[in-house]
């Protein structure tokens, strides 16, 4: 904090002022469109509302029952599930690895950084546009390869499965994703103290190891940030499942987003989709917090960045 | 007595040489792997870019009998027609008015509020603060609902206004985070000579403070646009009528569609990713330095 001692009262007022006219708009901007659909948020959970009748009869926690002896939700809870653990474990080992390697070697990484990051700046509509093209079940690229090694058998309608479309997508997903990893941990490893990895080379430390004991420990708290950003965004995601396969096929790829917004803007069951989407917060805010008090704490043992 | 050290010299220095070979053995053999990682998962990363390209380019006959050969034939044909029959003139147009104006009003009122929080005490600055805060750890789905039926009761629903407005709160929170951290980077003791030199404190904001952090307004500029130019959920849900229809809209209403149209569909899709590779490729520096620096500071 400043020290307020050594200002004058005349600087003071005047900075209050300003400060007050400054943050007006973020706050005019965050109370209108943030903090008052949140409170409406509350609202609609406890009561039966339809999008049209404007007084809505109060049903306590109904929903909150429904949502819980729903098998649907469930099963939506559980492709979350398979979505986050093989969505953020896949791109933080493969992002990790790809930058180790970018790292150790000494030319060519700033293409190779630009180039990998790329997919993560598409939007999700071209992404699934063009991915459902590579899984068609005629003339994909998946099938073709898979055909012209022998393995013909395997080919299939990767989307139109059930089996296999909450694989697909992840998978494409994980293409998007790893860019982003790579650039992160890239940026923590250039402030990693070069010499420990030599020394643990002359002691005769493989490849592994120095990664895994020296390497890693210096970028924990990056590395942490982005095992955050991309854990929660496995609880809310949405566009990708919803552009490649709206949830199916027979729901089969249904995740809380799509289940929420079919449930609100499709079947007009408001407050159930609002209940559905209050789900996802309460799962994603205190992994958030969690990850941010550790990381914060790695950082404070003076652990990297 | 003579003979030794030389024996064991000569032995160290074969050990040495013989180990200086088998260590440039190895770093060639790791490069090479490197090599051949690295130019594999580029290979793996530009496929369905280059597949876009490919199949966008094609005369439309070809797409019909073998929609995704690689180059196969050449043509502006489903450029054309996606243009004109597939209205995608008309997204980019609507694209454009999602995009630019809430970029500008973000950068705006990020800067503001930005400087307020880093460097002036005002009364409810933590309260406020906070709240921006749990706009950034709040998914947008928890209030995505009702602003649907908020948006409806105040008539911005399917309007260009509503949408913008709501693109710009959705980017608010992390923007004046990010600007808050480029404020607080700075000395006070430019502040301090510029007061001393009679400026006001809004002099010191406008002239003195906020020509320091133009590379950071730059560097959020550029992250807002594309993620705006890129948002799927905002106008799918706060512009069903179709009339106002921007590119990501536009492009998941063509798949809706007939699915014989991959020409078409591929040209639509190359528009709409051009200006984010361009803007990519041109201002990689802010880019990265945009996604870096919010990751890490935020």
């Amino acid at each position: 904090m400043r020290a307020v001692s050594n200002v004058p009262p005349v600087t003071r007022r005047a900075q209050a002022r300003l400060g007050l006219l400054l943050a007006l708009p973020v706050a005019v901007v965050t109370a209108v469109f943030f903090v008052f659909p949140m409170l409406n948020a509350l609202y609609y959970a406890v009561v039966d509302f339809d999008g049209l009748d404007p007084t809505p009869p109060f049903v306590g926690l109904s929903n909150f029952t429904e949502m819980f002896t729903d098998a649907a939700t469930w099963h939506a809870l559980g492709n979350n599930a398979i979505w986050i653990a093989i969505g953020t474990a896949s791109p933080m080992i493969i992002g990790l690895l790809v930058a180790v390697v970018i790292w150790s070697g000494r030319s060519g990484a700033a293409v190779y950084r630009l180039l990998f990051f790329l997919p993560f700046m598409l939007p999700g509509v071209a992404i699934g546009i063009v991915w459902g093209w590579i899984y068609d079940p005629v003339n994909g690229w998946i099938n073709r390869a898979l055909g012209a090694v022998g393995l013909g058998s395997m080919t299939r309608g990767w989307l139109g499965d059930p089996k296999t479309a909450i694989y697909a997508v992840l998978a494409t997903a994980i293409w998007a994703t790893c860019g982003f990893v790579t650039m992160i941990i890239l940026s923590a490893l250039r402030n990693v103290d070069v010499e420990l990895v030599d020394a643990a080379r002359i002691d005769g430390a493989n490849a592994a190891q120095r990664l895994w004991h020296i390497l890693l420990p210096q970028i924990m708290p990056v590395f942490l940030m982005v095992l955050t950003l991309t854990l929660v965004g496995g609880f809310s995601v949405f566009d990708i499942i919803f552009i490649m396969t709206g949830g199916g096929p027979a729901d089969a790829t249904e995740v809380l987003g799509t289940y929420a917004y079919s449930s609100a803007f499709q079947l007009n069951r408001i407050s159930y989709g609002t209940v559905l989407a209050l789900l996802i917060t309460v799962l994603a805010v205190p992994f958030t917090i969690m990850l941010n008090r550790l990381q914060r704490r790695l950082s404070l043992q003076g652990l990297g960045a | 007595m003579v003979e030794m050290p030389v024996a064991v010299s000569r032995r160290t220095e074969s050990a040495e040489q013989s180990e200086l070979r088998r260590h440039v053995f190895r770093r060639t053999t790791g490069l090479a792997v490197r090599h051949v990682v690295l130019v594999a998962m580029a290979a793996l990363t530009l496929f369905p870019v280059v597949l876009i390209i490919s199949t966008a380019l094609k005369t439309p006959q070809d797409v019909r009998s073998d929609p995704f050969g690689l180059f196969s034939s050449f043509s502006f044909e489903n450029l054309r027609s996606a243009w004109t029959v597939g209205r995608f003139s008309s997204y980019l147009w609507d694209s454009v008015l999602l995009t630019v104006p809430s970029t500008v009003v973000v950068i705006v009122i990020s800067t503001m509020a930005g400087y307020a929080f880093a460097r002036l005490p005002f009364p409810g600055r933590t309260v406020l603060f906070y709240l921006v805060v749990l706009g950034l750890l709040v998914p947008f789905f928890t209030y995505m609902i009702p602003l649907y039926f908020q948006l409806r009761s105040m008539g911005l629903l399917d309007s260009l206004v509503g949408a913008n407005l709501v693109l710009i709160s959705t980017n608010l929170s992390f923007g004046t985070f990010f600007m808050r951290a480029f404020f607080s980077d700075l000395p006070e003791e430019l502040e301090q000579a510029a007061r001393i030199d009679g400026a006001s404190e809004s002099r010191i904001f406008a002239q003195v403070m906020m020509p320091l952090v133009s590379s950071g307004a730059a560097a959020l500029a550029v992250f807002t646009f594309l993620s705006n130019w890129n948002n799927f959920l905002v106008p799918l849900l706060y512009l069903p009528s179709g009339k106002y229809r921007p590119l990501t809209a536009g492009l998941y209403n063509f798949t809706g569609g007939r699915s014989m149209d991959i020409g078409p569909l591929a040209a639509g899709t190359l528009i709409t990713i051009v200006p984010v590779i361009a803007i990519f490729v041109i201002l990689q520096r802010q880019v990265t330095q945009g996604f870096l620096s919010g990751a890490v500071k935020g």
